[in-house]
């Protein structure tokens, strides 16, 4: 997993930390299990502040995405969300609406819009496969 | 963790010469944990405010707290927990690398060997060699290490990379501010003082930009990323005229637009965007960008 962050994103540098490893997460790129980079290598690497890889980190114990084990560093959960199924479904819809809102200023159709889904959708399930072929 | 007592607290700080004000009623506080950047250039104030965080000058009026005492009252209290590496640092030329670092292990209660020897071994330090015959950046590297192998609580370092190549100079500070910090993080603060803001752009959590011994602008380096936008819109006839609240600057050239927005950014955004612009992009200020546009 190569994370990258980009000061200029606007977004802050914690959370393109923690949307970079969900996406790896999400992609196969770390497996439930495996060790996440421990926090003084990843922050020399991106040649960013440790607080700033811890916080990220917090912040993904919080969502119940990797988990702490004590003397040893943040590994991805076995587990899923631990939030429930409305909370879930809740928290995406609110980035659905801020893709949905983009596509009309972009002037995509709902067809593209829905085609654009799938597409995407089916490209992190390639992504998955190829990752559990090793 | 923001309740506790900051390591840095300074109250409308005025230091004078004669006549002339180096520093001119300058508050900031550091919280405990934190990297802080003490941004200005040249002359703005930054070595008085450190000279006086360290009793080497006295305020002429305000007050100064470093771990909730005052330093010209609790001089060797305060001094025990922290470590300064000046911007000229000087060794006795006759002392081996070795002898330094005994040298300065004697005045202190800890001294971390191993960090010692780490350091040592990552900057490719000979411990026999004299110093006198380092250069301007190893000497550099050697201070760094003996400020940090008695783990200060704080670190207190003063342009610290001014003078030195610049690609050697990134790689040192964030090997030393990853050591210190290592140990025992939630009481290593590191407070730096800088005019070369790019080299510490990811290492800063927060900062505070000075001019004429004044505050100019202090906020969170996230923050300030997210309020200081580079916007860029390209027509497809006439440059619309804007005139609105948060934009810093702008700059036309035929139908593209430049817009630097202090804030305000998303209300910019949505106006160019009535204007029905061939493109429309936003990116955030560095620091470094930011520091340039606070003191233009």
């Amino acid at each position: 997993m190569l994370i990258q962050v980009n000061f200029k994103s606007g977004k802050p540098v914690y959370l393109q930390v923690v949307d970079q490893i969900k996406a790896a997460a999400a992609s196969g790129g770390v497996r439930p299990g495996e060790p996440l980079p421990s926090i003084r290598p990843l922050a020399e690497q991106l040649r960013i502040n440790r607080n700033t890889v811890a916080k990220a980190f917090t912040e993904l114990e919080s969502q119940g995405i990797v988990e702490a084990i004590p003397g040893k560093g943040y590994f991805l959960s076995e587990n899923n969300s631990p939030f429930k199924k409305e909370v879930r479904h809740k928290m995406l819809t609110e980035e659905i609406d801020a893709a949905i809102v983009q596509a009309h200023h972009l002037q995509v159709s709902d067809e593209d819009f829905l085609a654009l889904v799938k597409k995407r959708l089916g490209i992190f399930e390639e992504k998955n496969k190829r990752a559990e072929r090793g | 963790m923001k309740t506790e007592q900051p390591v840095i607290e300074i109250n409308h700080l005025v230091r004078r010469y004669g006549r002339a004000d180096a520093v001119n009623g300058l508050s900031l506080s550091v919280r405990a944990g934190s990297c802080f950047g003490f941004f200005g250039r040249n002359g703005a104030g930054k070595t008085t405010t450190i000279k006086c965080l360290l009793n080497l000058l006295k305020p002429t009026l305000g007050s100064i707290s470093v771990f909730g005492m005052n330093p010209a009252e609790n001089e060797v209290a305060v001094k025990k927990r922290l470590a300064y590496v000046p911007d000229q640092v000087a060794f006795y030329p006759w002392m081996t690398v070795r002898d330094t670092l005994n040298y300065f292990a004697s005045f202190r209660e800890r001294w971390n060997q191993q960090t010692e020897k780490n350091l040592l071994g990552q900057f490719r330090l000979d411990p026999s060699e004299k110093v006198n015959g380092l250069s301007k950046g190893q000497k550099t590297q050697l201070a760094l290490i003996s400020a940090i192998c008695p783990e200060p609580e704080l670190l207190v370092l003063d342009e610290p990379t001014s003078g030195l190549d610049p690609i050697v100079r990134r790689e040192f500070i964030q090997t030393v501010i990853g050591a210190y910090q290592e140990a025992d993080p939630a009481n290593r603060t590191v407070f730096v003082s800088t005019h070369l803001i790019s080299e510490f752009e990811g290492l800063i959590d927060e900062f505070v930009i000075i001019e004429d011994g004044r505050e100019k602008l202090a906020l969170g380096a996230d923050a300030a990323r997210e309020k200081f936008k580079k916007i860029r819109a390209r027509f497809s006839g006439d440059v619309p005229a804007m005139q609105m609240p948060g934009i810093l600057d702008s700059r036309r050239d035929g139908r593209d637009l430049e817009i630097i927005a202090n804030g305000e950014a998303a209300n910019i955004m949505n106006r160019l965007r009535a204007h029905s612009p061939e493109s429309l992009t936003s990116e955030s200020l560095t620091l470094e960008d930011i520091f340039a546009v606070t003191l233009k």
